[in-house]
């Protein structure tokens, strides 16, 4: 294995004119407005993932907020009704604008790197999924803001939300802002999906797919069909108490039901959990591989799992109703299903461990988090089977104890390979290192945090602390181990810290990054850092599942593409065979109007059934203008003209 | 430069059929919606469970006889299954670039997704109910619904394709665009089989 820093020369420009030429073509227009109309999976990726971070930290700070007011017994730092706020807030931030788009925003930037394409397919599509979140985010944190932020926890049931014991507009603040974060995932999920199926590089079949692509594939079909669900049920639940149309889905007294809210909306919930778990499973394979320098062991065992984990994660949606009236067999059949999932993720555990044990493992700061990933994850997971068990749940349901189990699974499961990432990709992003021992510390502080504000609430649980109450008395005995917690949390924001002190200082002047700094195998290390807007100059083919690890430069690379137009190469979907070239849609304002168009509808819908059919007449105006004033095409026949000759292979040429 | 390349520079720039991306993204977006679809029908049942009769009897104007009227349904349904054929003669007539056919075929296929919408206008007022009145009527109300938003989409597109070939002519992408648009309408056609024999016959026959 010879592996190399530099970026590899045959897909680099021959020369800077050249380089020019292809940059000017697909860099956006210059200003501001360039950059609001920018199409490029790069700047896409990377406002999801900077956008998503803040709103992290901000949801972090109410965490802190709730941590001091449990700190004690019967404190005043929040009062009950900015705490039912702070909790509903912090949940739904969590994971609707912070987990889900994070994850989204690494696969939009770094899939088309990975399979070796220029842009992500349906680049409009792209850029307005971006704007649908960011409105999103902004009408729950503006609802926040003039105390109108949500209260009925980030699941809402019914009755609470319902019109009767929610008056006010908090609920559909938060019902309407659900749809607009889940326009958002939609998207997103379909252009990865069309990148990867229809844009990857020649002899990229579906064995040489990186895991991360697999991850992130499984993931984009998982959002297709759980993110419908919650749509469908905030919906309802938006039309139930939207004045004047007053529907009756929840209303008991109606014929309505209640327990249909929970279903459909853990239909949806539960596969949430792992659309943010398996693209972590991703970066952690990524790393793995990397960090110990040999190829995954067992790669089609872990794509297996990762579909074995989708489909199951399909079937546990009754296990977070345990403690409601479900027939017997429901019980069992969920709780088997919660148990096996156990199965496909406990493979994959056991796949990295022994990737680390065969290889020779470097333990740079990437891999630290991911060491810290694998015990957290493998405690929050034990926990998880723990409340599979029906008569175990119904003791522990609605406790501190599910609280401390989510927080392993998600904070473990998900956060901790996201720092991995951070420090893993941060070089690619932004062509700077970020730093070592800073990182050492950033990992320590947070596995130490975390660790001291979590382990407790199992034990609080135990003892019988439920959720979401504002405060306890002295006599209940928790108050040690809530001040421990809340000190924990304090080392949590510490290590925070940290970290964006690490971002700031690498970005201003951390060490520049070379192409290739950890020698890694996937593509996205094969171009410079941060990478060209046109990704490769010439796009790079395929023939193994680590392709910068055998012999990258000796590979056939793909020449033709046009350089006026931008142009991407179409490949079959199994092999990846070159197919056809396509066009790709120029940067445009249009995405960013449609998106305050639809922020705007779902704003005012709070109020007023009429901002429905308002909206889409104003969406379509905007998606007309977004089509006709599209790409010209060049060749507009006026009249019949026979089909064009198609299908010619591409010619191999051998080398000189 | 001493490495082999693969020229691509001989493939077609554009193709019409199911390899396209758009084609993906279309079946994607697709399957988005049918599941959503599946969603409604689950609370359909769901719902059905709560209730003695289904469709509820109406005491309060002796109206026992609540459900749906089939009359304006059945045409509309009729309608829509007819209405494939004519978008079929287009999507073929895309495979040739035969712009005349192209543009009198889209012209007539907005004209029926106008009849299709009003025609549904008048399916909801054969309901016995308004939206407001119990989880039966709501559920209905937004099955007829969804569907009618498809409907307007689907005629809104067709609409949009149709300016853009009488006032810019017909290339292949764009005949790929009509041709993707043609199998958005065929699942707006199809997926109101069973969710018309599910509000209008289910409560007679189930």
């Amino acid at each position: 294995m010879n592996v190399s820093h530099a970026p590899i020369a045959s897909l680099s420009a021959p020369n800077e004119q050249a380089e020019r030429a292809l940059a000017a073509l697909w860099t956006r227009p210059p200003g501001l407005l360039g950059w609001l109309c920018s199409t490029n999976h790069k700047d896409i990726g990377r406002r999801y993932v900077v956008t998503a971070f803040i709103f992290f930290g901000m949801a972090g700070l109410l965490a802190a907020a709730m941590r001091i007011q449990l700190a004690f017994p019967e404190n005043h730092f929040l009062g009950p009704d900015l705490y039912n706020q702070f909790f509903t807030v912090h949940g739904t931030t969590m994971m609707f604008l912070f987990a889900v788009p994070i994850m989204e925003g690494f696969a939009l930037y770094f899939v088309p790197l990975m399979v070796g394409t220029r842009n992500a397919a349906f680049p409009r599509l792209n850029a307005f999924g971006y704007y649908a979140y960011l409105g999103g985010g902004l009408l729950l944190w503006g609802g926040f803001l003039v105390n109108a932020g949500a209260d009925a926890g980030w699941f809402a049931y019914t009755p609470l939300s319902g019109p009767d014991f929610s008056p006010g507009h908090r609920v559909d603040i938060w019902a309407d802002m659900i749809t607009l974060t889940e326009i958002s995932a939609l998207s997103g999920a379909v252009v990865v999906l069309a990148t990867v199926f229809k844009q990857r590089a020649p002899g990229m079949s579906l064995n040489r797919i990186p895991l991360f692509v697999w991850a992130q594939v499984v993931t984009s079909f998982m959002i297709i069909f759980a993110m419908p669900a919650v749509m469908v049920v905030t919906a309802f639940l938006a039309m139930d108490r939207l004045a004047h149309v007053n529907t009756h889905f929840f209303n008991p007294a109606e014929g309505g039901d209640a327990l249909l809210y929970q279903h459909l909306f853990w239909f949806f919930g539960h596969p949430e959990v792992y659309i943010i778990f398996i693209p972590a499973t991703g970066m952690v394979s990524m790393i793995v591989e990397t960090f110990s320098g040999r190829r995954l062991f067992g790669y089609p065992v872990m794509v297996l799992s990762l579909i074995a984990t989708a489909f199951i994660g399909f079937g546990l949606w009754v296990h977070h109703m345990f403690a409601t009236p479900i027939p017997l067999l429901g019980r069992s059949f969920f709780s088997a299903a919660s148990m096996m999932i156990a199965i496909p993720s406990g493979i994959q555990i056991f796949c990295w461990i022994v990737t680390l044990w065969t290889g020779r493992p470097r333990l740079r700061v990437p891999l630290l988090f991911v060491c810290g990933f694998i015990l957290l994850f493998v405690l929050g997971g034990l926990t998880g089977v723990m409340l599979a068990s029906v008569p175990l749940d119904l003791q522990m349901h609605d406790t501190y104890f599910v609280v401390a189990h989510f927080h392993y699974v998600l904070i473990g499961g998900a956060v901790f390979p996201l720092f991995g990432a951070f420090y893993y990709w941060f070089p690619k992003w932004t062509g700077r290192m970020l730093n070592d021992s800073l990182g050492k510390w950033n990992f320590w502080t947070l596995f130490l945090g975390f660790n001291l504000t979590f382990f407790p609430m199992h034990i609080l649980g135990l003892h019988g602390m439920t959720r979401r109450i504002y405060t306890y008395v002295a006599e209940t005995g928790w108050g040690d181990l809530n001040l421990l917690a809340t000190v924990g949390a304090g080392i949590i924001a510490l290590s925070v810290l940290l970290f964006i002190v690490n971002a700031v200082t690498a970005l201003r002047d951390g060490i520049f990054a070379v192409a290739n700094p950890w020698l890694a195998p996937s593509l996205e290390w094969s171009t410079n850092s941060p990478p060209p807007a046109y990704n490769f100059y010439n796009l790079p083919s395929v023939s193994d599942a680590e392709p910068l690890w055998h012999s990258p430069e000796q590979k056939p690379v793909v020449v033709g593409l046009s350089t006026e137009k931008r142009e991407v190469l179409n490949t079959t979907i199994m092999d990846a065979v070159p197919e056809h070239r396509y066009e790709l849609a120029t940067d445009s304002i249009w995405p960013l109007a449609l998106g305050i168009v639809v922020t705007l509808t779902m704003t005012f819908v709070v109020f007023t059934p009429w901002a429905v059919p308002w909206g889409m007449f104003f969406s379509l105006l905007v998606l007309y203008a977004w089509f006709w004033r599209g790409n010209e095409p060049k060749f507009i026949v006026e009249a019949a003209k026979p089909k064009p000759q198609v299908a010619a292979q591409p010619t191999l040429v051998a080398p000189a | 430069m001493n490495t082999a390349v693969i020229d691509v520079s001989r493939l077609p720039p554009a193709v019409e059929d199911h390899t396209s991306p758009i084609w993906w993204g279309n079946l994607l977006l697709l399957f988005i919606e049918t599941t959503m679809f599946a969603l409604l029908v689950g609370s359909y049942f769901y719902l059905r469970m709560n209730f003695t009769n289904w469709p509820p009897v109406r005491s309060d104007v002796s109206l026992y006889q609540t459900d749906p009227d089939l009359g304006f349904a059945t045409a509309n349904l009729l309608v829509l299954i007819a209405s494939c054929v004519p978008m079929f003669i287009v999507d073929r007539a895309c495979l040739r670039l035969d712009l005349r056919s192209v543009r009198f075929g889209m012209a007539a296929m907005v004209l029926i997704g106008l009849v299709t919408i009003a025609l549904r206008f008048f399916e909801f007022s054969g309901l016995k109910f308004r939206w407001d009145d119990n989880a039966y009527s709501a559920i209905v109300w937004t099955i007829l619904g969804m569907h009618l938003l498809h409907l307007i989409t689907g005629t809104a597109e067709n609409l949009l394709m149709t300016l853009w070939v009488w006032f810019k002519g017909l290339d292949i992408r764009h005949a790929r665009d009509v041709r993707v648009g043609a199998v958005y309408w065929y699942w707006i056609a199809l997926v109101w089989i069973p969710l018309y024999a599910l509000v209008y016959l289910g409560p007679r026959w189930l």
